[in-house]
This record gives C-alpha cells, sequence and structure tokens, in this order.
C-alpha cells in the first residue's frame, strides 16, 4: 500500500500542468484458480499484481495513464505523463487527503479469505463436482469444474481529498457439462459466486451444482426445437435476472443517456414500465456478486430505486456524469482493474418481488414458453432491442409445463418487454455474471421473480443491429 | 529491456532448477497508447506501461503456474516458490514437457520504428482526419460516438530449462471509429477499424468513409417475412463465425471431445471451395510474430484443404499428446495466463469471383452485413441463432436494407454449403476472409 505523503506527491504532480479533478487508484490483489476438465486437475494458476492508476481531467478532457512499476520514481513518472498528457499550463493544487471525508454505509466481514483456504480443499471440490457430474448419465462426456478467487487491497485518493482505503474478496465457482448422443450434442452450466471469502462453499455445493447442469444438459438431449413466433412467456426467478439487465440497466447508465444512446433518454418522471415494476440497483447487498462497500471512485455504495412502480426516477452516474447532470454520483462509478478508467455501471440489479404466487402465473398462463434458465445476451441501448438465449426452457400449454426445447433465442424491445409485464411474481432469483462494456468487465448480479411478459419473440428477433460493446457476457 | 527481461529470466530458471523441477519464463514488458476522440475532442487519453513474468514449471509430469508483475527478486523467488508448491497437486500427466532447444526462429518484419518516433499530436490527427472525413460524406453522420486511434508495442522473451531462448519486439497500429447517422427518425450505428503493422499504411479517410457508409446504408431498415434464402456475408461477418470455428480445430477441443470436427481428420467437411489456414508469419497481419507463448516457431498450418478437413492447431502438450509437433498455437493473451491453443492468423483463402457477381446470381436474397450475439453461438455442437441485418438481394441487385431477423444453422452444414467465395480477402486483426455465398440460410423475420 501507499504512503499518504505519497499520494499526496502523485496528486500534486498529476495537477502540475493544471486539472479540474485528479486520482489515483492503487491496486494490490492476488488470484487464483483450480481448473478440473478431463477427468483431471488441468491447470492452477495464481498470481499477485500490483499497479496503479492516475486520472487528470480538465475542460471535460481525461488522460488516464496506468502502470504496474509501483516504485515512487515510476509512479511520479505516470503522473507526470498524465498531467502532460491534459494539456494545460497553470498549476492547481489539490485538497489535503482525508480518510473521513468518504464513509461506507456498511463493512463486509471475510470469514474464510482466499489464502487461507488451501488448494487441496478446492481441489477436492472440483473433483467431487467432476464425479458427480458423470455419475448422473453416461452421456456425460466432459466436464469442466473450476473454483477462482481473488482478494485485494485498493487504495483511492483523489483532489477533493478523498481517501478511501479497502479491501475485497471474492469468490466463484462455476461447472460446465457437455452431453452428446447420436451426434447430437448440448451443454449446460451452473455458476455461483459472491463478494466474501470461502465461506461460500458452506453455504452452496459445487457438486449439487454438477448434478443440476448434467441433468438439464441430458434433458436438453431430448428436447425439442423451439418454436419460432411471439408468445407469452413465463421467467422464472431461477432464470436470474438477464433481462433486466439487458432489457433496460444498461439504458439506465448516465454516460449512455448523455451521449443520446439509450431509449430512455429524457424519461425521467415518465411511465417506461408496467405499475407493477418497480426496478433497483443496490450495491450494498450482502454478499452479491456486485457488492463493494465504495465503487472504484471512492463513493459508497447505495441502494437506488431506478424504476419505481413503473415510472423512471433514476439514473446510474459515477463522478464525471453526474457532474454534467449537476448532481451527484450514485456509486456506480466502476471499473475492471487499475488499467481502465471508472464509467457508469450497474451493481446488483433487479425487480422487486411482487405479490403473485408463482404457481399461479404458469398455471394462468394457457399457451407459451417458461424460461427456467438463461444464457447471455446482448443490447443495443440505441434503441432498447435486445437478444439473449434461453439454456433451458419449457412450453406451456393450459396451464401446465409440457416438454423441453432448445436452442431457443429471446429477442423484443427493453421499454417494450417492461410495459408488456402483466404478472409478477412474490420471489426473488439471482444470476451472477461478468458484464462487458467499452472492453471492461466488472462482476454484477441481477435478480428478478418469476415474471410474465404478454410476448416476446421468440427464435426470432427485432434487433436493429450490432453493437458488440454494449453486451453481457456469461462466462 | 532484453538484458531486464534476461536477467529476471535467468533468476528464476535458476531457482527453479535448484528445487529440481523444469521451468518456463514467459517475460513480457508491454507500452500502450489510445486516443479517444468525441465530436472531434479529445475524450480520453490513455497510456499504459506494464511488465510482468508468467512462469510455469514441470514437476515431475506436474504443472505449476504463477504470474507476479512485479519483477524485483523478492517477488520472483515468491513466484517460484508458489509455483512449486501448485506442482504438487496438478494432475501428472507424460505429455507435459517444454519445448526444447534449436528451434530456426523465422525472420519477418515485426517492428515499425516510425510508430514510436511519431509525434502524439500527429496520431491526434490521424484520428481527427477520420472523423472528419465520415462527417463530410453525408449530413445524415449526425454524431461521432467514438474516433480513435491506438497502438501497442511490446518485448517478449521467452526462456525455459532445457536451453531454448527467444527475443522478440513487435508493435502494431489501429484505428477506429462508432457514429451514428439519422433520418427521419430512424437512427443507425456504423462501424469501422483498420490494424496496420506500420504506421503510415494507416489510412483514415478509408475507416471514416467505411464507417459512414455502414450506417447510412441501414437506414430505412425494414423486417422480411421468415423463410430461407441464399445469402452473401460480407468478409467481417465471415470472420466471426470463423471465431467460432476456430475454437473447434484447436487441439484441445477435439482431444476432449468438445469439437464437432473431432476424429474427422481426412474426411470432407465443407465444400470444396474451402482452404482455410492458419498463418502465424502472414505478411498482410498485423499481429504475426515469430514464436507463440511458449517459444515454438510460428508456421503455416493447412487446416482444411479443398473442403477436406487435414489437420488440427497445437500446442507442445497436445501435440505430444498426438505424436506430432507443436504447430506454434501454444498462444496467450499476457504473462497472467497459461498458455492455449488458439489460431494465430486465421485466413479463409479468398475465390475467384467478385462481389456483384455473387450478388448478381441472386433472385432474392440476403446481403448479411452485420451479426448480434455471436458469443452465444456453441463451438462445441456448432449450433448458432444470432440477430443479423443486411440489404436485401432481389434480381441480383441490393434492394433495400433489413434488420430484425435472426439467421440460424449449424456451422457444419454452413461450411459444405458455401456455393462462391470472394476474390476481396480482408485482415480483421488475425483474422481474414473473404465475402462468401451460402446456398441457403434459414432467416426468422415477421
Amino acid at each position: 500500500m501507499l504512503e499518504k505523503a505519497l499520494m499526496a506527491d502523485i496528486l500534486a504532480r498529476a495537477m502540475s500542468k493544471g486539472a479540474d479533478f485528479a486520482e489515483l487508484f492503487f491496486e494490490d490483489k492476488q488470484l487464483s484458480n483450480v481448473v478440473c476438465e478431463d477427468n483431471r486437475i488441468e491447470s492452477i494458476n495464481s498470481g499477485k499484481e500490483k499497479g496503479a492508476g492516475i486520472r487528470v481531467v480538465k475542460d471535460g478532457k481525461t488522460s488516464y495513464v496506468y502502470t504496474n512499476n509501483i516504485s515512487e520514481q515510476g509512479l511520479l513518472q505516470a503522473a507526470q505523463v498524465a498531467a502532460h498528457a491534459a494539456g494545460g499550463s497553470a498549476q492547481v493544487k489539490p485538497r489535503d487527503l482525508d480518510a473521513d471525508r468518504q464513509k461506507a454505509e456498511f463493512v463486509l466481514n471475510f470469514r474464510r479469505l482466499p489464502e487461507e483456504v488451501g488448494f487441496a480443499e478446492k481441489i477436492a471440490q472440483v473433483l467431487a463436482a467432476n464425479q458427480a457430474a458423470r455419475d448422473i448419465d453416461t452421456e456425460i462426456r466432459q466436464v469442466t469444474a473450476v473454483v477462482s478467487d481473488m482478494h485485494k487491497q485498493v487504495q483511492i485518493a483523489n483532489s477533493d481529498g478523498d481517501l478511501v482505503e479497502d479491501e475485497l474478496a471474492r469468490v466463484r465457482m462455476t461447472v460446465n457439462v457437455v452431453a452428446s448422443r447420436n451426434g447430437s450434442i448440448q451443454t449446460a452450466y451452473e455458476v455461483a459466486g459472491s463478494v466474501s471469502g470461502w465461506e461460500l462453499m458452506d453455504q452452496v455445493s459445487l457438486a449439487d451444482m454438477a448434478r443440476k447442469a448434467a441433468n438439464r444438459a441430458v434433458a436438453m438431449l431430448s428436447a425439442r426445437p423451439a418454436p419460432v413466433g411471439r408468445m407469452q412467456v413465463v421467467m422464472h426467478a431461477d432464470a436470474g435476472g438477464t433481462m433486466v439487465h439487458e432489457a433496460c440497466g444498461h439504458g439506465l447508465e448516465a454516460d449512455l443517456v448523455q451521449k443520446g444512446l439509450s431509449v430512455y433518454k429524457d424519461k425521467l418522471g415518465e411511465q417506461v414500465a408496467a405499475p407493477q415494476v418497480t426496478v433497483i440497483d443496490d450495491g450494498t447487498l450482502t454478499g452479491r456478486y456486485g457488492t463493494s462497500r465504495f465503487d472504484d471512485e471512492g463513493t459508497p455504495a447505495r441502494r437506488r430505486t431506478l424504476i419505481d412502480k413503473g415510472m423512471l426516477v433514476s439514473y446510474m452516474y459515477d463522478r464525471l456524469t453526474a457532474q454534467q447532470d449537476k448532481t451527484t454520483s450514485s456509486g456506480n462509478g466502476r471499473r475492471e482493474s487499475y488499467q481502465h478508467k471508472p464509467i457508469p455501471r450497474m451493481s446488483n440489479t433487479f425487480i422487486a418481488s411482487g405479490e403473485d404466487d408463482p404457481d399461479d402465473i404458469i398455471r394462468s398462463t394457457s399457451h407459451g414458453l417458461l424460461v427456467k434458465k438463461m444464457g447471455g445476451g446482448q443490447v443495443n441501448t440505441s434503441n432498447g432491442d435486445f437478444v439473449f438465449d434461453v439454456q433451458e426452457g419449457y412450453i406451456i400449454e393450459d396451464g401446465e409445463i409440457k416438454y423441453p426445447v432448445r436452442g431457443a433465442t429471446l429477442t423484443g424491445n427493453g421499454p417494450k418487454a417492461l410495459l408488456d409485464i402483466d404478472r409478477v411474481g412474490n420471489d426473488l432469483g439471482f444470476s451472477i455474471g461478468v458484464c462487458g462494456k467499452d472492453g471492461q468487465g466488472v462482476p454484477v448480479s441481477d435478480a428478478q421473480p418469476t415474471i410474465r411478459i404478454k410476448q416476446l419473440t421468440v427464435g426470432g428477433t427485432s434487433m436493429a443491429d450490432h453493437n458488440k460493446i454494449r453486451r453481457i457476457t456469461r462466462k | 529491456m532484453e538484458k531486464i527481461l534476461r536477467q529476471a529470466g535467468e533468476m528464476v530458471l535458476d531457482l527453479a532448477t535448484r528445487k529440481g523441477v523444469a521451468a518456463e519464463a514467459y517475460l513480457l514488458h508491454s507500452r500502450d497508447l489510445n486516443i479517444e476522440l468525441r465530436d472531434n475532442q479529445i475524450e480520453t487519453l490513455k497510456q499504459a506501461e506494464e511488465m510482468g513474468l508468467g512462469l510455469r514449471v514441470v514437476n515431475k509430469g506436474r504443472i505449476g503456474f504463477a504470474f507476479t508483475s512485479d519483477i524485483n527478486p523478492a517477488a520472483l523467488t515468491e513466484a517460484v516458490n508458489n509455483a512449486v508448491a501448485i506442482s504438487a497437486y496438478t494432475s501428472s500427466d507424460e505429455h507435459n514437457h517444454f519445448p526444447g532447444p534449436g528451434c530456426v526462429y523465422p525472420a519477418i518484419d515485426t517492428f515499425d520504428t516510425v510508430i514510436s518516433a511519431t509525434p502524439l499530436q500527429d496520431k491526434i490527427d490521424l484520428a481527427r482526419e477520420m472523423e472528419n472525413t465520415a462527417r463530410a460524406i453525408d449530413h445524415r453522420i449526425v454524431q461521432v460516438e467514438k474516433a480513435g486511434y491506438e497502438e501497442s508495442e511490446f518485448s517478449l522473451l521467452l526462456m525455459n530449462s532445457h536451453g531454448l531462448y527467444a527475443f522478440g519486439q513487435g508493435n502494431y497500429c489501429g484505428l477506429h471509429i462508432f457514429l451514428l447517422a439519422q433520418e427521419e427518425g430512424d437512427a443507425q450505428n456504423g462501424f469501422a477499424f483498420m490494424l496496420k503493422k506500420k504506421i503510415q499504411e494507416l489510412s483514415p479517410a478509408a475507416v471514416g468513409e467505411e464507417g459512414a457508409q455502414h450506417a447510412l446504408r441501414s437506414l430505412g431498415a425494414r423486417i422480411i417475412p421468415s423463410g430461407k434464402m441464399p445469402c452473401v456475408m460480407e468478409p467481417y461477418v465471415v470472420t466471426r463465425f470463423m471465431g467460432v470455428l476456430a475454437q473447434s480445430v484447436g487441439a484441445d477441443s477435439v482431444q476432449k471431445g468438445k469439437s464437432m470436427l473431432a476424429g474427422k481428420l481426412g474426411e470432407r467437411v465443407a465444400s470444396s471451395l474451402v482452404n482455410l489456414v492458419d498463418d502465424g508469419l502472414s505478411k498482410d497481419s498485423a499481429v504475426s510474430f515469430p514464436f507463440d507463448g511458449e517459444g515454438v516457431p510460428a508456421r503455416k498450418t493447412v487446416v482444411i484443404a479443398n473442403g477436406i478437413l487435414n489437420d488440427y492447431l497445437y500446442d507442445n502438450y497436445t501435440a505430444h499428446k498426438a505424436g506430432c509437433s507443436s504447430s506454434g498455437n501454444g498462444r496467450r493473451g499476457s504473462f497472467r495466463s497459461l498458455p492455449v491453443v488458439a489460431a494465430s492468423n486465421f485466413i479463409l483463402e479468398p475465390g475467384r469471383m467478385s462481389l456483384p457477381q455473387m450478388i448478381s446470381d441472386i433472385d432474392k436474397g440476403l446481403y448479411i452485413t452485420e451479426v448480434m450475439g455471436m458469443h452465444t453461438a456453441n463451438s462445441i455442437s456448432g449450433d448458432f441463432s444470432v440477430g443479423a441485418a443486411g440489404i436485401m438481394i432481389e434480381n441480383g441487385c441490393l434492394a433495400y436494407p433489413v434488420r430484425g431477423i435472426t439467421i440460424a444453422g449449424n456451422l457444419a452444414d454452413f461450411l459444405r454449403d458455401i456455393d462462391a467465395l470472394g476474390n476481396d480477402l480482408r485482415y480483421y486483426g488475425g483474422r481474414a476472409a473473404p465475402s462468401l455465398r451460402l446456398g441457403n440460410i434459414s432467416v426468422s423475420g415477421s
């Protein structure tokens, strides 16, 4: 970790050519992962990384320099380069650093930090998962089980005088299963992760996840191809919140709104969803994958209602976009690592639970698709068109779940889908993922209760076009 | 730089040898520059420098791996200790070993000194020229979301305890543009990019114009009814499909039963028009390099010859397991991870037809210019169902833009169904393809 005096020197150097804002982000992290594939421990990787990113903002122009040469000389040199690139002339003095300026709303307790858990234990987990999946059926041809973890110390200091020092641990378990029969191949995966230590292993069993994935892959071998056309879609809480993330989350990120690239531009105070729908982004939820005490600009994480009973009430902001809208950051300034500048991102995003009995939602559906598990997706925020694939889907007829279908793709328009939600269950299910935007991946979780959408296109699509940079990928 | 990296490499190999394990040091130093303009003003200027070690050890057939971004002696010692400790836990495998010394590396031009000698302002001006060209094309180009210049320069040293030693320096530069065209309430995105080995080869006007045309040609797009029809795909769209295919021809996927092409060597897997190669030494690619992430010389591998599956891509491990030699496809993105089997420059060789010829034979079909959600395609089964946009072909001519459709199928059928290849080969980073025509594709629309 860096000394306070050095951080102050770095900020002073960063502002030596004049600037509106300067910031130092320092990260010291260790990572490890254990991979079991092909019935053996395929690889174990562990590493350490330290680095700093220095940001200088002047007249809306950002200069960002990062380096992993964290010697005093290396950091001051980086600050000099950033100052020079910002291109001013008159020196500005940063405010004195004060660790009391920013206070988090909660504490994180890590009971079993990643480095305190030996490889032997992690190996036992992945081997058990491998066996559990293969025991399900001889049609299971390949199993990949992975446990990975990260533990980091972060320091954020800026020219406003904010000084935040924090630590975070994050763990994740995934299993991918391949099943095949007569040349036909189906895959399935399960993932669990949280901002916590390995106490997650006490709550979630990787072997159970493996059995679940294996059963699904085998079941999908017998599934019929998904039908094509427009129909009612029931999204089970177990499917997680990919839809809310895609259908409206990205469009509520302030940078996209301000650039005129969101359908939700100029819609504050308007009805943008059905009245049963409340959407919340909350970085403070205990243990969730997108949780942190502070965002990556040192702003305390918060709970923020984005859509309140159907009405758009707020966007998600980082510092720069908040300034432009003359408001304050909502604690959504996030970055993948010291190698990236922060931008507005979601944390844990969800549709709040409603009042309907989930089983009753299915029983009251005459013909439609039940989505039990979602895959990856993508959204074009300019017009709200989204696409995502369905990992596990069933046809509902006359209120009964009839048979599984494979290869379904759901396409629709975010604003329209939110207005078309006609039932909201009293349950809530989370999923996790790594969300990609502008080439940066950040961990997020999203959730929804069981909901019904009056109409979506299955297999077809109403996408406008590409937009590779704004997508969520699930790995 | 070679000296600094070499000292670190020698130290870790020495420490590892004393612990009785074989070792391989991958040492990378890189510098990157990114300039992003928005509405002709600099939005972000990013400069980076990093260095690191990826250390792999083999201990009685068991692999251990550790990385560090810090190459001072204490951190290097810790990395060696960690890698050796980890090797106690991984599975022993007779095929785990490092390539031997005595490799001859092809002399290829990988470094343009002009890139680093060019002043920053000139690079900013390249991005400005690109943006200005795009705006001047048509008044309907209402916004340039991003006009960017990027460059990367690196020094890579690979050495192992069998005596292998490889060092090289490389660099490349590129331009990219994202913009928005608007007309009568319709808004369409346009995107184009160019990656080059030499800065003089960058053509900002060409990238700007292409980005603008991509947005303009989509204005007023409509949905079409579902159906099966012939289609022509733009080279960029073809390279997106090749990304999925590249995973299927990797020997690790094949050996693990995760490839639809497993067990098909010598069989017809594609139309006889198809010749697909991986060429790590391609003169026209910006990312060619003399050796891979294990120090094995890069080379050309014929993957599909006249439609027959000829070879897979191998790293050292999968080659040893299969009883052949590595094709130089043990690739790494950084010092932070183990090498994996991946394509270097994956090239679908061009045919003889011009694009207008390919289109003129079609009564009713689709010219596909965009695909969306390609990451949802399944490289194991080959199934894909992706969003698409393009231009309707009627009576041999481009008729009107189309959006709101899905194209679906299986990559194995896709390969067999290719009935024409264009003469317009184009590189996009490490992939290259011409336009191609499929006899039939399933389109889901209204």
